[in-house]
């Protein structure tokens, strides 16, 4: 194997770039000091949920409404992929996930209305086809279940706010003996009990007599970890309806499963991925990165290969820290960044502002090589991708992994090349 | 309109005003104290938890710190469940002058505080985070004290002695007749209604907004609120109070409590008790002073940060807020003003409220014609959460121990604080909050690490399944909650608490969508909110 392409960072941005340069043979390692944000995350691919930012009603056409995004905001990432590379990237996720027994499914026309964990109706373009009958344009009577033993789950808020809206929600909290005396019960741990069919039995056992009128039923994101479409489609069989999942309090278990099947398309093709190792640090020459090294219990580690991509994400992820004194910087290479000029300027009032707070818009800016930028290229073989980059609101404008997914696919095919 | 009769109303549900009621309860008069938010909501909440030994006044009020030393010792007897016996240091660092420490020792010889000076390497045996480069350090019995558990503690003894506590009511107007006043006009801001509450005698225990309330009978108090601005870390990075020995300034006491190490203060004159804004200067002078008794101090992770405003009563105008005298001010207003009825506690300090509650009664009775004796010194104040439902802080290992042998760990609520879904919901149901943020106050819930990211989801959870609202009054407390998280965090966002933060976003906003859940966004019952600060650069001479 050659050392031909070094992706530091493990989330949907670096796994991407990883998988797409392994496509075209290239010698992929990936190095992360943790996993990412698709552990967190819904387990979806989010690409543009409200645009503006400040609306109120979702965005019902992604690709309908991106083309104001960008010419609002020309330095958006999604400005430097372009709609075609974006549905690409979409189409090959699907593709991929779809070879591996777990559909993902939509176009980058339509968003998904689906419900949350507190019953509010959320955007998203690409959905598992475990959610997807949770669908809130259709406004079938549901039953959604919780497990009195899962405390990132609770079916009560999330079905009278559904009701609330219009959708006639019912819920009910299992308690069912197999859990009961229990010291943890994580949505990982009730995924890895779904798998098993006695589990599953009790479970239908214990839901169908509050059925009722119900035409579909709501669970926590907890069907199954690896069998999710077994488990998903065995409970439909047997509770003779539609079922679908509800994303709960991190971690997710349907963001695990993304990662997973990334993670195996990589090390299909021959590629690396380790996670717990830091990278603290580099060295270059002549305007080239020529080695990157990583924190181990003895001396640093040394990692060359011939190009390099920045994928740590940005605060959240870790990529980007910040101190007491206002300084905001790049963890690694210590990138140029943009970001607010002054501590004052980072946050605004409200928590929940729909503009969002103006330091998480930091980040590393790039040239349409995705090369970071400093008036010129910094480093001839280095690139970012993900939420490392500059300039955009994720969270607000709900494009947390359509960036990540697009920007990753992109520098995956430019680096692999 | 509705009304309610009583022989004593007290208005304000800090240290002082249900120190009073409880004193009055005791005694046995017929009383009842509106508050208008939840018990703790202003200064006594949001104080610096120190339970003073005196020795921070030894030198320069010595009357104050007479004041502390007599109280210390009785509030650990009366309330042992409230306070840690840390013990505290007075150290003398770099920056500070060696020679004070002989005038420290002697100041506390003089007001009788106990004070034992011990060697450098014995202090680095207890406390080997401090800077090395101190130079003298003296021990005194400062502790470190829970002002939400001891105020509802102290307000239940009240209850238990028939006095009626009333929360979320708010003062709007005293009700004078002539030359007295015989109650006060209030608004019940759960129900939405108002509600007159006719009395023998008001006492004003408002703290800092003692004037206010005064100024409403044609009463002129002239109380300034001083602000002072405090600091959490994440770690107990000492398990001793440690003061500064020098003239009291600014930054100069870290306090262990609880989980974490508080910072503080500032001192600054703000004209409104309510709204202010904490200062990235006032952030940057904390950080800096703590690192100068606990050196690496930036490297912590800074969890949350707010303000408290002083009561500073004054008959004349002082410049600096600081050589206003802390021992406190009994007004009558009948000899004062002419407005008879009518009694106005302030000042002092959280660990004198007792006292102050003593001679505030002493100078009820006197009012209405009777004698009856003080026993608060001698009455035990019982931890109301230890009958039935076992657990109440004091001590995360304790909650560790019972989550341990309940096996309740799949019940945690919020895992930073070891919350149970049993503790939240006896504060639900068995107690009296009304948001999430009084949840907080009852079992601590949302004030660890992640400063309510896990834990505002499943309490509003809990909460709706307990209390039954409205699906969008849930929705509103739920966004209160994390508005109120907010506004103190906001100030001291960087490194990983900023990290955090915008985990809190993803959850709330991407995952959860709460944003866009149905309802208005913020209540009347959720957090008064101040802008965030402006000003970078310190134009006063504090250092
Ligand atoms: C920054 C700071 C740090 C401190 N640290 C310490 C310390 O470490 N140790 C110590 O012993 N002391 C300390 N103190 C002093 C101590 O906290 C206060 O002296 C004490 O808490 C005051 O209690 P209080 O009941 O008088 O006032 P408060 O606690 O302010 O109570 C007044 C109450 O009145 C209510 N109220 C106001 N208006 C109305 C209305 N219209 N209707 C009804 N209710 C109303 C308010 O909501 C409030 O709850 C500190 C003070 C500050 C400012």
């Amino acid at each position: 194997m050659t050392n031909d392409v070094l992706v530091i960072g493990a989330g949907l941005a670096g796994l991407t770039t990883a998988w797409q340069a392994s496509l075209h043979g290239k010698g992929v390692r990936v190095i992360a000091k943790g996993w990412g944000a698709t552990h967190w995350h819904a387990g979806c691919v989010d690409v543009l949920g409200y645009w503006p930012m400040e609306s109120e009603t979702p965005v019902a056409n992604p690709a309908a409404t991106l083309p104001d995004l960008l010419a609002a905001n020309p330095q958006h990432p999604y400005a430097l992929v372009g709609l075609a590379r974006l549905a690409a990237a979409l189409d090959g996720l699907q593709q991929l996930c779809s070879d591996a027994g777990y559909p993902l499914v939509g176009s980058l026309d339509k968003n998904w209305r689906l419900p949350t964990a507190v019953g509010a109706a959320r955007p998203t373009c690409l959905a598992p086809a475990t959610m997807i009958a949770g669908n809130l344009d259709d406004h079938a009577p549901m039953l959604l279940v919780g497990f009195k033993q899962l405390p990132d789950f609770y079916a009560n808020v999330a079905a009278d706010n559904l009701a609330q809206q219009g959708i006639p929600a019912r819920h009910v909290a299992l308690d069912l003996p197999a859990l009961a005396g229990r010291n943890f019960t994580t949505a990982v741990n009730l995924a890895r009990f779904m798998q098993q069919s006695d589990f599953r039995a009790a479970v239908v056992q214990a839901v169908k007599p509050h059925l009722g009128e119900a035409a579909r039923v709501g669970f926590p994101a907890v069907l199954g970890l690896e069998e999710a479409t077994a488990v998903h489609q065995d409970l439909q069989a047997q509770l003779g309806r539609p079922v679908f999942e509800i994303p709960g309090l991190p971690p997710s278990v349907a963001g695990m499963r993304l990662h997973r099947i990334l993670k195996s398309a990589i090390e299909k093709n021959g590629g690396r991925v380790y996670d717990g190792m830091e990278a603290i640090g580099f060295a270059a020459d002549g305007g080239r990165v020529t080695a990157v090294y990583t924190e181990t219990s003895g001396r640093p580690r040394q990692h060359r290969y011939d190009r390099v991509v920045l994928a740590t994400g940005g605060i959240l992820g870790g990529g980007i820290v910040t101190n007491h004194a206002g300084e905001v910087g790049e963890v690694v290479f210590n990138l140029p960044l943009r970001h607010p000029e002054n501590r004052l300027e980072w946050f605004r009032r409200d928590f929940l502002d729909k503009q969002g707070h103006p330091i998480y818009r930091s980040g590393v800016s790039v040239n349409e090589n995705f090369q970071p930028m400093n008036g010129r290229v910094v480093y001839q073989n280095l690139f970012a991708a993900g939420n490392t980059l500059a300039g955009f609101e994720a969270i607000r404008e709900r494009s947390f992994d359509g960036v990540a997914l697009a920007t990753g696919f992109v520098v995956g095919n430019l680096v692999g090349n | 309109m509705r009304t309610i009769q009583t022989e004593v109303l007290v208005i304000g549900g800090g240290a002082t005003g249900t120190g009073v009621i409880a004193d009055l309860a005791l005694r046995g008069f017929r009383c009842a104290l509106v508050e208008k938010r939840d018990l703790a909501h202003g200064t006594t909440g949001r104080y610096h938890g120190l339970l003073h030994s005196g020795g921070r006044y030894a030198v320069k009020d010595p009357k104050a710190a007479t004041e502390c030393i007599e109280e210390n010792v009785i509030l650990r007897r009366i309330m042992p469940h409230c306070i840690e016996d840390t013990g505290g240091f007075f150290v003398v660092t770099p920056w500070d002058d060696d020679a004070f420490g002989d005038r420290f020792m002697q100041g506390c010889r003089d007001t009788a505080v106990p004070c034992e000076e011990i060697s450098i390497p014995h202090m680095l045996r207890e406390e080997p985070h401090l800077n090395p480069g101190i130079s003298r350090c003296f021990r005194v019995p400062d502790g470190s004290a829970d002002s939400f558990l001891a105020t509802q503690s102290v307000a239940a003894l009240a209850q238990a002695h028939g006095a009626q506590i009333l929360h979320y009511y708010e003062v709007k107007q005293l009700i004078r007749q002539g030359d007295r006043v015989v109650g006060a006009l209030c608004y019940d801001l759960v129900k939405d209604e108002e509600v007159a509450v006719h009395a023998d005698l008001v006492v004003n225990a408002a703290g800092a907004w003692a004037g206010k309330i005064a100024h409403t009978a044609e009463v002129e108090v002239n109380v300034r609120a001083g602000k002072g601005t405090m600091i959490a870390a994440s770690y107990r990075i000492v398990n001793t109070v440690v003061n500064r020995c020098k003239m009291p300034a600014d930054g100069d006491i870290i306090v262990p409590v609880h989980t974490v190490s508080i910072i503080g203060t500032t001192d600054e004159g703000v004209p409104d008790p309510e709204h202010f804004a904490i200062e990235p200067w006032e952030v940057q002078l904390m950080m800096q002073e703590a690192a100068k008794i606990v050196p690496g101090w930036h490297d912590l992770r800074m969890l949350r940060c707010w303000g408290g405003v002083r009561p500073l009563y004054q008959e004349t105008k002082v410049a600096d807020t600081r050589d206003v005298t802390r021992a406190y001010t009994l007004l009558d207003h009948e000899t004062r003003d002419g407005v008879a009825g009518f009694i106005t506690i302030t000042g002092g300090k959280w660990t004198t409220y007792r006292q102050m509650a003593q001679v505030t009664v002493d100078r009820v009775c006197e009012k209405l014609g009777t004698a009856r004796p003080c026993t608060t010194h001698e009455t035990v104040v019982p931890n109301p959460f230890e009958q039935g439902h076992g657990r109440q802080h004091h001590n995360l290992g304790q909650r560790l121990a019972d989550v341990e042998k309940e096996e309740a760990f799949g019940q945690l609520i919020c895992e930073c604080e070891l919350a149970t879904r049993a503790d939240v919901e006896h504060a639900i149901t068995q107690g009296e909050a009304k948001t999430i943020d009084d949840v907080r106050r009852d079992v601590r819930v949302g004030m660890g690490p992640c400063q309510g990211g896990f834990c505002t989801y499943r309490v509003a959870a809990i909460w709706h399944e307990l209390k039954k609202p409205s699906i969008e009054e849930t929705n509103v407390t739920l966004r209160d909650f994390l508005q109120e998280r907010w506004k103190g965090l906001m100030p001291i966002l960087w490194g990983p608490q900023l990290k955090q933060e915008r985990l809190d976003e993803l959850i709330y906003l991407s995952v959860l969508n709460a944003d866009h859940l149905p309802g208005p966004r913020a209540s009347r019952l959720g957090p008064a909110m101040y802008e965030p600060g402006t000003v970078w650069e310190s134009d006063h001479a504090h250092v």
